[in-house]
């Protein structure tokens, strides 16, 4: 069905108990681009992504209708397992592990699947990861310390390591810039970038300001009220919303 | 376990700890049917009265006559007591540690009262028959008997010291550092805007503390069903000042018995007297009542405290 | 009018001060008893304190080996049983909180910590005690697991469930089980909770009295290890010679006191001191 896209989402419904927080939402992204998703707070944005990766299974009484693609391959149908394999996450506040070191916190996705067969790949992969998130020069002579002596925007950018070091074909991020500094949010932007044109990663972000949106992606989503009221490029939705909501919050007045 | 998709990692987890829960919960179910078996001899021989008539006469050859009442009766008394005697003690000492101390010192006397709530009550016991119940009779009991010895509660002359007011007392002391933590938790989860509010209405610091307090009020009664519940199952300690002896009377200065204490003494050699030890299992079941039921009420009551804004 | 707040304040904070200061003096001074009363006998009994048996009545000789080593053996044991239950099902109680049985283990444990230990001496005197024919250290390491069983779980639970959600959050998204994520995630990074509780059940269980009165046995004046066989235990020890009219039983207890204060203090100070956690 939805091959030749990287993610489709169809009529997906989310209720937390009887409040429904998504009210049918349908849109489609081609391989290697970069989806912002816009709107107010309380809109249904987190919701969203935790619905396409399935960390809603785990929020008590949130019940799921419609259906999600990755790749061809139905999220709701497939062992949510394999599902997260294939698709990276960032939250809004760094979370590296505080029990784990800075390498270990990027070595564990691969350690957990296999992906390297001996010490030397994985020290490849995880220098490869540190310098996708450009945090490799800043800590390439302390990876054995803990992730707590890092400042809050090199742990953000740990945790976007971490996410890339499993090779995903899909990277959701959730505001991922909400709680950090201007300078560490365009590296964490730029290294995005680099990872949607260089490496083909589909990127799925949450943004809390317009400018963002425009600065990096390739697509917008506008969602109001748990309805998307708005999806299309990014550059023609800019010059010329078709609807009024968008507009307004390309304006600031939302 | 939600019904839909659910993977099968996580049901193989979730059935790989259901033994243990279920561990927990047979240990309960087992110690409540087998203490209340064991007691069904007992309660069909004597009746309710078993509870209510207070006599101890036990014989070799043939059932004795048996009612529990004067145990009860201490039980409940010396509990009461030590929670009306701790509540001062606690809270005093729960404000003493979040507004009084210096900062430094607030976490040392936190962990001196944490260590206080889990001291081997044995080490009370002893220190209550050899310190405490002189002390009691010497400057508390014979000063009240001699001066305002008209009231009932004080009519008695004290001979021993060991009593339901010495047992009452040591159970205050041990119950205080554990009614103490409740009340010290609840009291530091009051959220700074309700503590300025208290603030801004009150005109002296003593207004505003009384206002906090009234904020957590069900974390003080959960504390002082807590601290009766613990008080009333509390056996080596009371067994050693109590006085063991079979007494239903006012005077607090009268020795006295409790159930625990009587198991404690009577359940060893219970099985050359017939039915005695049936007596003793029916006593544990008035235990296990009471204890289950104000623990129930008091952790209902602490989770009453939730601040919302 | 200010000028009586003023008093009434300095007035109330130093009954405050005063009532604070009474509930903490017995057990002050309970430990310096202690000390004082328990420190000449073991200092002039010397390393035989702990290397004899308890003396016959009357006599000035002093020991508590039996019981020492009985302590020892029954916190090992109680706790080898204890712990993995709980652990376990604290695990279960946080991860699956919304089952039923996640509920009612919480609940359970909950309502059982302040139940009267004496219950749990009856209890595994009947099924366990009276089938076996006779105490044991066995019976008696099961009920002191019986009493640690709520409190340890209830410890580990409230570690356990400190942990933010943000950590398992990103641990799922790694493509990790929730059972990898409970054990490699958010246990250690509560290990410091964890280690505390289980201290702490260690701790109550050692000094615990009343389920030992009718499950161990009293084998007092020879050593016995076979947990199938009676044991002794310093607790027990105490409450029989505090009832005893012998001057130098009297003179044990409070050495074994001052022995068991120690104990117990040193498994709490452990609990604060030696575990460094992960800060979070």
């Amino acid at each position: 069905m939805g091959g030749s896209y990287a993610l489709l989402v169809e009529g997906l419904k989310v209720w937390y108990g009887r409040r429904q927080v998504l009210r049918g939402i349908s849109f489609k992204l081609p391989p290697s681009s970069i989806l912002a998703v816009m709107g107010p707070s309380g809109s249904g944005k987190s919701t969203l992504l935790r619905a396409i990766n399935r960390l809603l299974d785990y929020v008590p009484d949130a019940r799921v209708e419609g259906r999600v693609e990755v790749f061809g391959l139905d999220v709701y149908r497939e062992n949510p397992y394999r599902v997260r394999r294939l698709v990276g996450m960032v939250f809004q506040t760094p979370n590296p592990f505080p029990h784990m070191s800075i390498y270990d916190n990027v070595a564990v996705g691969p350690r957990l699947h296999g992906l390297a067969k001996s010490r030397d790949e994985l020290d490849r992969i995880v220098e490869w990861a540190l310098k996708a998130a450009m945090l490799w020069d800043e800590v390439k002579d302390r990876l054995h310390e803990p992730p707590t002596k890092l400042s809050g925007g090199q742990q953000q950018r740990l945790s976007l390591a971490r996410a890339l070091a499993l090779k995903p074909s899909i990277l959701l991020l959730d505001e991922p810039t909400a709680n950090i500094d201007p300078t560490n949010a365009r590296r964490l932007e730029e290294s995005i970038r680099r990872v949607a044109v260089e490496d083909g990663v589909t990127v799925v972000m949450v943004t809390h300001t317009p400018q963002q949106a425009l600065r990096i992606s390739d697509y917008v989503a506008f969602i109001y009220e748990g309805k998307l009221v708005e999806f299309g490029r990014t550059r023609e939705v800019a010059l010329n919303p078709s609807h009024k909501l968008t507009a307004m919050y390309f304006r600031g007045e939302l | 376990m939600p019904p839909r998709s659910v993977p099968r990692e996580d049901r193989l987890f979730y059935f790989s700890l259901v033994p243990f829960a279920y561990i927990i919960i047979a240990a309960l179910l087992l110690l409540a049917l087998s203490i209340t078996w064991k007691a069904l001899p007992a309660l069909e021989a004597y009746g309710i009265d078993l509870f209510l008539r207070n006599v101890w006469a036990p014989r070799e050859d043939s059932p004795g006559d048996y009612g529990l009442l004067a145990a009860i009766y201490g039980t409940l008394v010396s509990a009461f007591i030590a929670v009306v005697l701790a509540l001062p003690l606690s809270v005093s000492l729960a404000i003493a540690v979040e507004e009084l101390a210096p900062k430094p010192l607030r976490g040392a006397i936190a962990f001196l009262n944490d260590v206080a709530a889990g001291f081997p009550t044995i080490a009370f016991g002893l220190w209550g028959v050899e310190y405490l119940v002189p002390f009691l009779r010497d400057y508390v009991m014979r000063p009240l008997y001699s001066s305002i010895g008209f009231l009932p509660t004080f009519s008695c002359e004290p001979l021993s010291g060991a009593s339901l007011l010495a047992a009452g007392t040591l159970l205050a002391f041990m119950v205080t550092p554990f009614m103490t933590a409740l009340i010290r938790e609840a009291y530091a989860s009051v959220p700074f805007h309700l503590r300025e509010a208290a603030a801004s209405v009150s005109s002296a610091w003593y207004q505003e503390v009384l206002l906090v307090l009234g904020m957590i009020k069900p974390a003080i009664v959960a504390a002082l069903l807590l601290g009766y519940g613990r008080a009333a199952g509390e056996t080596v300690a009371v067994s050693l000042v109590v006085g063991n002896s079979f007494n239903v009377s006012l005077c607090l200065f009268a020795p006295s018995y409790t159930v625990s204490a009587l198991i404690a003494n009577q359940f060893g050699n219970a099985t050359y007297y017939p039915l005695m030890p049936e007596v003793l299992f029916a006593g544990g079941v008035f235990l296990f009542v009471i204890g289950l039921v104000i623990n129930w009420m008091g952790v209902r009551m602490i989770e009453r405290v939730r601040w919302v804004g | 009018m200010a000028e009586v707040r003023a008093l009434l304040d300095i007035l109330f904070k130093g009954c405050v001060l005063l009532i604070a200061f009474l509930a903490l003096v017995p057990v002050l001074h309970l430990t310096l008893a202690a000390i004082v009363n328990g420190g000449p006998v073991i200092a002039s009994a010397g390393l035989k304190f702990f290397t004899e048996v308890p003396p016959p009545p009357g006599n000035r000789t002093y020991g508590i080996l039996t019981s020492l080593i009985g302590t020892i053996e029954l916190a090992l044991l109680s706790t080898l049983v204890g712990v993995p239950i709980s652990f376990m099902a604290a695990v279960l109680v946080v991860e699956f909180p919304h089952s039923r049985l996640g509920r009612i283990v919480r609940l359970l444990s909950r309502t059982l910590l302040e139940l009267p230990t004496i219950l749990i001496g009856m209890f595994v005197f009947t099924i366990i005690v009276v089938p076996l024919g006779s105490p044991s250290i066995l019976a008696a390491s099961i009920a002191l697991a019986l009493v640690m069983l709520p409190y340890v779980t209830t410890y580990i639970e409230t570690a356990l469930s400190s942990v933010p959600r943000t950590y398992r959050e990103a641990g799922l998204a790694l493509g990790m089980t929730k059972a990898r994520v409970a054990f490699t995630i958010v246990v250690p990074i509560a290990v410091r909770g964890v280690v505390t509780g289980i201290l702490v059940g260690l701790a109550k269980a050692m000094g615990e009295t009343a389920p030992l009165l009718f499950t161990l046995g009293r084998a007092r004046t020879s050593l016995n290890v076979d947990p199938l066989g009676p044991g002794d235990a310093i607790p027990l020890l105490i409450y029989d010679y505090a009832q005893a009219p012998y001057e130098n039983l009297r003179e044990v207890a409070w050495g074994a006191t001052l022995v068991l204060i120690t104990l117990f203090l040193l498994v709490y100070v452990l609990a604060r001191l030696t575990i460094r956690g992960v800060r979070v």
